[in-house]
Parts: structure tokens; sequence; C-alpha cells
């Protein structure tokens, strides 16, 4: 045996110390977990309690008043919330097909060594920043829409009754219509990426007995991989909503702030985010602040249960795939 | 034959569909990078990086603004990223099956995804009401928020990926916990970390909504993190929708810088994750 | 085959002076006594009593799923890094039993050393890989780190083929050299008792030849317990075998008595290739 050193024998290796390293490390990130959790408990906290004159002042009636009069202070949530609801609706629209278009693509259709350039390049859409989107929003795509798009689809569509009031109005360019457009570019690559994730954990076999048994792509991605997968889709879609709801600055360039109601998606309006945005640093009167505040409490409430709805479906997911 | 022909016809439209996606996903890309280039690249000049932003109608830089993105990224860094380390570490390490670590992830993923103008509004009552002004430390605060939860996630998922034999042997030896994770899982999911506060830093260096209510901004050169700072997006936000050519001239110059930043530090925490994997 | 004639056909006293070669006579180093393992509910080990003696090589053989492992792993309780897992009974090692409660696992841990099936370098380099169990415990001036790092690298025969490169990372080496280098770290603290869990088993051929000669110089300075399935290779490298059966002990005996002269049919059956 190599020379003898001073450390305890095993039969002396007694003693109750445990090492205070430990203790420590253990306790310090305890405590920074537990602040992840007093952060969102905070916000909560913080919102309630700048939303409350507001909403004491107005009681329920808040949520369903359309009016804005920083003047007569009087407010109601109705136009901003109706204005996220539907410009994320038109973001699902678009986004949702072209979405899954692009993850059906990268995962069964594109060559091998094009899925890694390709994946990557459609997660940079994901990480332009919001204001890029619209700075360019307003100064290229608005004045583009206003000059070609709007015009032929009050030309085609404006003139069918029924549909027809919903593409009312002159072309102004901005509006909802393009909002609701460029926070579809943005929210499908989360939603595309996700899609691609799960769609991969589709087990080749399974893939193959369809393909085995004469089926075309289309046949085996549309009856065998999206019905394996689709509570991941559901989960991914979820989350591409809750981000199109809270976002802000593309919405704010291209919304055109106008706080009313209008069938017609080629009119202006304003979402939530949007208004905050704009009105929160001008806002004078504690009623005022305290309406937009209001506001914001809304937004994170919806867009909560969006995302926690979204978490569970992913959960659910994890789990059926042993992971 | 002729169920077969549609079912070919079918697939045939639908992959073409698909891939008309793809192009049309990409043609976006393709647009607003160019146009942003096309617009920006005028603006870049020394004096946009020499001089402060100018009162409208005269020419100027973004000096100011560009040197508050930096300071209150780099603060925003600072406090954020050990924060979300140790608590990533506190969800991989000590909380296998807990209620308490599955509720800390859960929410954590939900402050992921939460839009960063209520992170703005937080720290607005939060911090600017209580120090009764606006200021660069609010505006750090707010983009550390935004920083924690992406820490949190990538971290946990790094050392998730350290096998657990490593860190057995590294017990087998005598080694006590913390030791085993400082000096070990640490150690082997280094790279992974720091790709995630890369990723990280990309996304906070865009924010404009959290700064809007807690930094402000500042038309002149200020180093006073206790009062309102200027940074790129706020500026960019204020110049783009006001009617001045130059200012519009400097938004867009604003944009681009935002931009290449945030591109370069994606790519490069990308690089970065697969050359690892490479590595070994 | 129950556990009490397992238990009786078991010799406890060290054999007459039988070996080939002339080795110190062996005194029993680790006494295990009606240990029972317990993964949740499902008792994977059954009142396992056998000796490990010093300075000698045990092998722990039996199909996948015996135990074996987990036997291993109940001598430096490593499975307390799980919950769920438990041991009862007792494990006596020079006359303390090391399953009390209260005992420091670090401390002990300092003083079993355990190797793995795959190779387990750190991310760092080979000289700090060696050094790391030696810096847990010790203060040692630089030249003497050196000369322990050296000595532990000649004693897993790997000196020579990383004395140049002493600096770059562990995780540069062959399969081979990385499990050597384990090996070098296990034995680096001057461990009393060595755990090896199929040390060979990811190796090729040629690996785990340099292995065994190794395993075979280091049996003259501690005691070893190793974990194969490899019945050729237990037959070849050590002194005592424990055939194990679906967590129980079936047959412990002196290696060469056990090969030729089986007591209980599973073993000879086992050991006959009947079923593996």
């Amino acid at each position: 045996m190599p020379a003898d050193i001073a450390l305890p024998r095993v039969a002396a290796a007694k003693s109750r110390r445990g090492a205070p390293g430990d203790f420590i490390f253990l306790h310090l990130t305890f405590l920074f977990a537990l602040l992840v959790l007093l952060i969102l408990g905070g916000v909560i906290v913080a919102l309630i309690d700048g939303a409350l004159p507001a909403l004491r002042y107005f009681g329920g009636a808040f949520l369903y008043t359309d009016v804005w009069n920083p003047v007569t202070e009087k407010f109601g949530a109705l136009a901003p919330i109706f204005g996220t609801l539907v410009t994320s609706a038109i973001a699902m629209v678009v986004g949702i097909p072209v979405a899954f278009g692009v993850a059906m693509f990268i995962t069964e259709i594109c060559p091998i060594w094009l899925k890694r350039p390709l994946a990557t390049m459609i997660e940079l859409l994901a990480a332009i920043p919001s204001i890029i989107y619209g700075i360019w929003g307003l100064f290229v795509f608005a004045p583009f829409v206003q000059q070609y798009i709007q015009p032929a689809i009050i030309d085609s569509l404006g003139n069918v009754p029924g549909i027809g009031a919903l593409f009312a109005g002159p072309p102004l360019g901005i509006g909802v219509l393009t909002a609701g457009f460029i926070l579809a570019i943005m929210v499908l690559p989360f939603i595309s990426s996700i899609m691609r994730d799960v769609f991969e954990t589709v087990p080749p076999m399974l893939k193959e007995s369809a393909y085995g048994l004469g089926a075309t792509r289309t046949e085996v991605v549309l009856q065998v991989v999206l019905p394996y997968t689709r509570i991941g889709v559901v989960g991914g879609i979820m989350l591409g909503l809750g981000r199109a709801l809270g976002e802000t600055m593309a919405v704010t360039f291209v919304i055109g702030n106008a706080h009313r109601i209008s069938a017609s998606i080629l009119q202006p309006g304003t979402t939530i985010s949007a208004a905050l945005a704009n009105e929160f640093t001008e806002a004078v009167g504690d009623l005022y602040l305290s309406s937009l505040v209001a506001l914001g409490l809304i937004l994170f409430f919806i867009t909560f249960i969006v995302l926690a709805f979204a978490k569970l479906m992913l959960l659910r997911l994890q789990k059926r795939a042993g992971g | 034959m002729a169920i077969y022909t549609r079912r070919r016809l079918i697939n045939a439209s639908v992959m073409a569909l698909a891939m008309t996606a793809t192009g049309f996903g990409l043609l976006w890309l393709v647009l607003v990078l160019w146009t942003l280039l096309w617009n920006g690249i005028g603006a870049i000049t020394p004096a946009l990086f020499s001089q402060m932003t100018p009162p409208p109608g005269s020419a100027g830089g973004l000096l100011n603004a560009i040197f508050g993105s930096v300071v209150m990224t780099l603060i925003a860094t600072l406090i954020g990223t050990p924060t979300g380390i140790l608590a990533g570490t506190f969800l991989a390490e000590y909380s296998r099956g807990s209620r308490f670590g599955e509720l800390v992830r859960f929410i954590n993923d939900i402050l992921l995804s939460a839009p960063s103008i209520i992170v703005g509004l937080f720290v607005y009552e939060l911090m600017v009401v209580r120090m009764g002004h606006f200021s660069a430390w609010a505006g750090a605060v707010a983009l550390a928020i935004i920083v924690v939860p992406v820490v949190v996630r990538t971290t946990e998922d790094m050392l998730n990926l350290v096998p657990n034999a490593l860190r057995e042997a590294a017990a087998a030896l005598g080694s006590p916990k913390w030791k085993v994770i400082v000096m070990v899982a640490y150690r082997a999911a280094i790279q992974g970390m720091v790709t995630g506060v890369m990723l990280a830093v990309a996304r906070i260096a865009g924010e404009t909504a959290p700064l809007l209510f807690t930094a402000l901004n500042n038309q002149f050169w200020s180093t006073n993190l206790n009062a309102p700072m200027a940074n790129l997006p706020v500026v960019i936000f204020q110049f783009a929708m006001s009617p001045y050519a130059d200012w519009q001239v400097l938004a867009w110059g604003g944009a681009l810088l935002i931009t290449i930043t945030v591109l370069f530090l994606n790519i490069g925490a990308r690089a970065l994750a697969s050359w690892s994997t490479f590595k070994q | 085959m129950s556990p009490a004639t397992a238990r009786q056909a078991m010799p406890l006293a060290p054999p007459a002076a039988s070996d080939e070669h002339a080795q110190s006579p062996a005194h029993q180093k680790v006494l295990i006594r009606d240990v029972d393992f317990y993964y949740g509910a499902f008792k994977a080990l059954k009142s396992i009593t056998l000796p490990l003696h010093d300075k000698r090589v045990t092998a722990f053989v039996g199909p996948s799923g015996c135990g074996k492992s987990t036997l291993l792993r109940v001598l430096n309780r490593i499975y307390e890094l799980y919950p769920g897992q438990r041991a009862i009974g007792e494990v006596i090692v020079d006359g303390e039993n090391i399953l009390a409660p209260g005992l420091d696992l670090n401390l002990l841990r300092a003083r079993i050393g355990m190797v793995f099936q795959k190779p387990t370098p750190f991310p760092m380099s080979i000289y700090d890989n060696v050094a790391f169990g030696i810096r847990l415990y010790e203060r040692l001036p630089n030249h003497e780190l050196d000369d322990r790092v050296e000595s532990a690298l000649r004693r897993a025969a790997l000196w020579d083929e990383v004395k140049d490169k002493l600096r770059q990372s562990g995780l540069g080496l062959s399969g081979g050299q990385q499990q050597r280098l384990c090996i070098a770290r296990a034995v680096a603290v001057q461990p009393e008792i060595l755990l090896l869990d199929e040390p060979a088993s990811a190796l090729d051929p040629i690996s785990t030849q340099r292995i065994e000669e190794l395993i075979a110089e280091l049996k003259e300075d501690y005691c070893i317990a190793i974990v194969t399935h490899n019945m050729q290779q237990a037959a070849r490298s050590s002194d005592y075998t424990a055939f194990m059966y679906l967590g129980e002990l079936i047959e412990f005996d002196e290696t060469e008595r056990i090969f030729t002269h089986p007591k209980q049919k599973h073993t000879e059956d086992y050991i006959t290739g009947r079923f593996g």
C-alpha cells in the first residue's frame, strides 16, 4: 500500500456532520426557485393592486363597455379586448395552416441536408424582435397592403352580401387585418417548431407500416402523424395563441390605435397591449392609469389561461411518450 | 384507377402547398431582412455611433441609446443569469418529482411566454411608483425578469442531459453533492448553459415593451442609473412613429443594429451548440 | 437452494493454503450479513450473507437481474442518491457496520472506490480527473499532488500513454484508456476496497485483457469486488465467486472449487450455460 495519509479508515468514518456546503447550496437554489414563483405572484398582486380602483369604480361593466374617453374619464375595455381577440384570431387562421405546411415540409418532404438550415431560418423569424416587425409593417407592409391587397379584397369580397361588411371601408393600409397578418408571421415559427418536435416523436415504424400499405405521404401525415400528435399540436397552437395575444410592438405600429369596434377588419382598432404601449406614459389621472392597468390585468388573465392550457396539453403528450 | 389518380393528385397538391407554405415563411424573412438592410444601411455612419439622439428636424446619432441598451442589457444579464442558473439547478438536481418542482417548472414556462408588456407594468408598480421616477435600474430589472425563465429552462434542460453515471462517479469518490453539481455537472453542461444565456440576451436586446414604462427614454447622454436612460428600442418606437424624416432614418439604423446583434447572437448560439455536440 | 441451505454451503473462514500463488493469508475485510434491498416495494436482494476477503478478488456472477450490481452498490451506499431505494441488514467493514444511520457517506465513499460499466471521465483534463478525489480531502503542495497523480496513473497502467498530455481533456482518450483513467481516479484516493461494476463490458477484447491484468496487480493491495456477466472472466480473475439468482445468493466458494465442483445444481446449470 502506498505511503499512508492521515485519512480516517472506514471504521472511523462515523460522524453526524453533513457537509455545510450541501446545506447552503440546497437552500440557495431552493430560494431562487421560490423566487420564480414569487415573481409570478408579484405580477398578479401588482396588477390587481393597480387595477382595483378602476374595477371598483366601473364594476363588471368595464369588461363589456365600449367607451374610452380620457376627458370624461369613462373607460371600458370592450374595444381593446375585441381587438386583441380578433387580431389573434386572424393570426391563427393564417398562421396555423402555414405553420403546419412548414412543419410537414421540414419533417417529411425536404431532403436531409436541407432540414437543419431550413429549420434555423424559420426559427430566425421568431428571433426578429417585435419592434422590427412593427417598423417594417408601418413603412413597408402597410403601404403595400393599402395599394394592392386591400383594394383587391374590397373589390372582390366587399360586394358579397353578408360577409361584405367584414371588408368594408376605405383602404388605409393599417388596421386590424394588417396587424393580424403580421402577428401570423410572428407566431408561425413558434407553432411550426412545436409541430416539428411532436411530428418527430412519431415512431418510424408506425409511419413505415402506413407507407408499406401503399399510402401516399399526404395520407400518412394526415391520417397517421396528425392523429398521433394531436395533443401536442393543440398545445403548440395554444402557445402560438398565447404569444399572439400578448404581442405589443408590432401591433402598436400598424393597428391604428382607434378605440372602437368595427365589423370590418380593414378598419383600425386597438388591442390591450397596443393601448398600453401608446397611452400609458401619457395618461394623467388616477382613473385613467388604473383603467390601463386593469387592461393589463385582463390581458394577463387571458394569456395565463391560454398558456396554462397549452402547457397542460404538452405535458400530457410528454407523459404519453414516456418522456 | 380513378381513385388512385385522385389520391396521387391530392398528394401532389398537398406537397405543393407545404412547399408553398415554407416558401411563404421564408419569403417574409427575406423581405423583412432585406427592407431592413435597404432602409437602415444609409444610417450606418460614424455619426450614428458618436452623436446623441437629436431634437426633431436635425441630424444626430444614437450613441446615448446604444449605451443605454448595452448597460441595461448587461445589468439584466448579470442579475438574471445567476438567478436563472440557480433556480434551474434546483429543478434539475434537487426536485426530482416533487410537487414544488413541478409547480415552479409550470410557472416558469408560463412566465417564458408571458406578454413582456405585463412585465413592464409589474416593474412600474414595483419600482417606478415606489421610487417616484423612471430609472435605468427599473428597466434592467424588467429585462432581468425576462431573462430568468429562459435561463431556468435551458439550465434545467442541459443539466438533465448530463448522464447520471457521471454524478455517481463523483459521489463514489466521496464528493459532497454540491461539489458534484458545481464541479462536474456544471462543467459537463457548460456549453449548453452558455448557449441559453446567449439566447436570453438576444431576446432582451430587442425588447421594447418592458422598457416603455420603466427606463422610459432620455434625449441626452446620461450615465445615471437612477434616472430615465435612452435605449434603442424605445428610441426607435418614438422616432419611427414620428413624422420627421431624420428621425425615421435613425429609427431604421437603430433597427438594423438591433437585428444584426440579435441574429449574430442567435446564430452564434446555435453554432456553439452544434460544435459542442460535434466535439463529443 | 433456499438461502439457509446456501449459507450452510459457504465457507466463512479462509481456505487452507491451497492457493497457487504465494499470497498473504486471507483475512476477512467485509462481512455482508442478512442484507435485503428494496427498489420501492420490490425486494431485489434477499438475505444476502457473504464475506469479502482483503487482498483478494471476489466476483459476483449471475444472469441479468439477479441483483449482483445492486449488491455491489450497497457496499458504498451509492444507492442513497436515489429516493425509494433502501438496504436493510449489516455490512461490517473492519468491525463497523457501514449501513448504520448517522454515518458520513462522503467519508465512507472516499475509502471505497468504484469503477462503473461505462467509462465516466469528468469533463476536465486527465490530471484534474485523477486529482479530483485527492483534492476533495487533502491539501497537498503541487509536487506532492503531481507524485500522487503519477503514481495512480502508473498503477492503472496508463502513465506511459498519457504522461505527455496530462493537461488534455480526459474525453479525448480511447474507451479502454478512459476506463483505466477511471481506475486511476479511483485508486488515487488510496481506498481500502475497490468495487468494479462490469468494468470491461464496454471495451474491446484487448482493452479487456489489459484491465484483467490490472486487476491481478491491484489485488495485491486492495480488497476487490467485481461484478461480471462474463464467467470466463470470473474464472480467470477472481479468487472467490458468488453466484446469485433472482436476488438470492445461491452459492459462494473459492473460484476454483465453484467452477469445477459446484455444490448447487443451479450453479452448475449456469456455469455450464444451461441458462443465461
